[in-house]
């Protein structure tokens, strides 16, 4: 592992997820949405089934990251 | 329980593996060679002097493992069982050859957590299923003059019970920095420092022995069972709580799915419980009579799962199965978390996680205790319900 503090920079960041999350509910229901509907419906959950849905929620989480960053 | 992405720092590095397997192979007891403490307080565990003081960094772990060298007067029976994936399945035959749990992780999970300045905000759980095994207790109706408290973590039944009920307490568990830590209560106590599966007490030596969530990390609940069965005086109880089931079923199903669609695969997270229905098996195998299981459902609502994952770890919670991989990619719980809140989260935005507690009550067979009736002894008949309704309605 490279850093000095490698685990208190990542606990610091991980720290950060929920006030992230709480901004980007609206892609994350989407997403979840996706996800929920094999369960009921015959389709099977592969991998990337909802890839698209998955990239709109990492895009709005890691813009939201870089907002607050700065 | 689950394993959360800031639980890496408690693995030893590697050098540390190695002499922590070297060392291992005494560990490998048999049952005829186990012998038994009597319960002399000279021989009781002095924890002021015999452990070592701090256990939280990694460099403290061969005073760990060295711990149960300084017990001079103890024989093996009070070490930990510690067998590591690869090593030699125990020779006894009546051990059950499960080894599911890592259990010096999880010793020092509970020591990582009882050392946290902030260690009592997490001890809601503990505390409510406490209170529900103290009142347990107190329904039936007598008293015990001596009880045990296995895998009692920082005490959590002792402070609701009165010296009436139990008159002295011997307070168990595997981390030395929750016995020096405990919850203030009335009742004079003792602390051993023991595995659940090796009790190093002479047989029939208790009234009663509780426990409140820590069965659900032994390897092996029959032994641990057993075991209990043997310390127990006959017309003794046993209260225990645990969690089962399908607890935290919604993290488990989430993780599930959410691994699945990003990555491919899955891989259990959320340890594994026991069901309700195999646990009275057990407990009746055990030789336990007058069984009572029964189950609640506890539910804690949280704003997200990564409270939940924090939370579960504040409590020593988090998973020690030998099974579980210790990576949770970033990916994962970002999908994980919106998973779990489409698919359980409540209308105000926060998501529940369920704990389906198991009680049980059990009691070793002694002559007073009520029997079934014998067969053939009945003096009236089924046939006659019949007559009864029959006269009720020409009445």
């Amino acid at each position: 592992m490279s850093g000095s503090n490698v685990w208190n920079r990542t606990r610091e960041k991980l720290r950060r997820f929920p006030e992230l999350f709480a901004e980007c509910s609206l892609e994350a229901a989407a997403y979840g949405k996706c996800v929920a509907a094999t369960t009921t419906s015959k389709q099977e959950l592969k991998k990337d089934l909802c890839a698209k849905e998955f990239e709109a929620l990492k895009t709005c989480f890691t813009n939201a990251s870089k907002k607050r960053c700065k | 329980m689950s394993c959360g992405a800031g639980q890496r720092f408690l693995r030893a590095p590697r050098r540390l593996w190695s002499f922590y397997r070297g060392t291992e192979q005494r560990h490998t007891g048999t049952d005829t060679g186990r012998t038994v403490l009597p319960l002399d307080l000279s021989q009781t565990l002095d924890l002021d002097q015999d452990l070592p003081q701090t256990l939280d960094l990694p460099q403290d772990l061969p005073q760990t493992l060295d711990l149960d060298q300084d017990l001079s007067q103890t024989p093996d029976l009070l070490r930990t069982s510690v067998r590591p994936q690869t090593s030699v399945r125990p020779s006894s035959s009546q051990s059950g050859g499960l080894n599911v749990f890592d259990r010096q992780m999880k010793r020092r999970q509970r020591q990582w957590a009882a050392a946290q300045s902030d260690a009592a905000q997490y001890d809601y759980i503990r505390e409510e299923v406490g209170s529900r095994v103290a009142d347990r207790v107190y329904d039936v109706a007598r008293s015990f003059p001596l009880a045990l408290d296995l895998g009692c973590g920082r005490s959590f039944i002792a402070e609701h019970l009165t010296k009436d009920v139990v008159e002295q307490f011997y307070l168990t568990d595997i981390s030395p920095n929750c016995l020096k830590r405990l919850r203030p209560s009335e009742i004079p106590a003792r602390c051993v420092l023991a595995d659940e599966e090796f009790l190093p007490f002479k047989d029939d030596t208790f009234d009663l022995v509780v426990s409140s969530m820590s069965l659900h990390w032994v390897n092996d609940l029959p032994g641990a069972l057993r075991q209990v069965w043997r310390v127990l005086k006959p017309d003794g109880a046993f209260i225990a709580a645990l969690p089962g089931g399908d607890s935290l079923y919604e993290l488990r199903c989430s993780l599930q799915l959410a691994q699945t669609e990003r990555e491919g695969g899955f891989s259990p997270h959320v340890s594994p419980f026991t069901a309700v229905t195999d646990l009275g098996q057990l407990l009746g195998r055990t030789g336990f009579t007058l069984l009572t299981v029964d189950t609640d459902e506890l539910q804690v609502h949280y704003p997200g799962i990564m409270e939940l994952l924090s939370d579960l770890q504040g409590m020593g919670e988090s998973n020690c199965a030998w099974n579980r991989r210790s990576l949770l990619h970033r990916d994962t719980i970002l999908a994980a978390g919106a998973v779990y809140r489409e698919m359980y989260g409540n209308p105000d935005g926060s998501i529940p996680a369920t704990f389906d507690l198991l009680y049980m009550i059990g009691w070793k067979p002694h002559d007073s205790q009520a029997k079934p009736a014998k067969r053939g002894s009945a003096t009236v008949s089924f046939g006659d319900l019949s007559k009864i309704s029959s006269t009720t309605e020409t009445r």
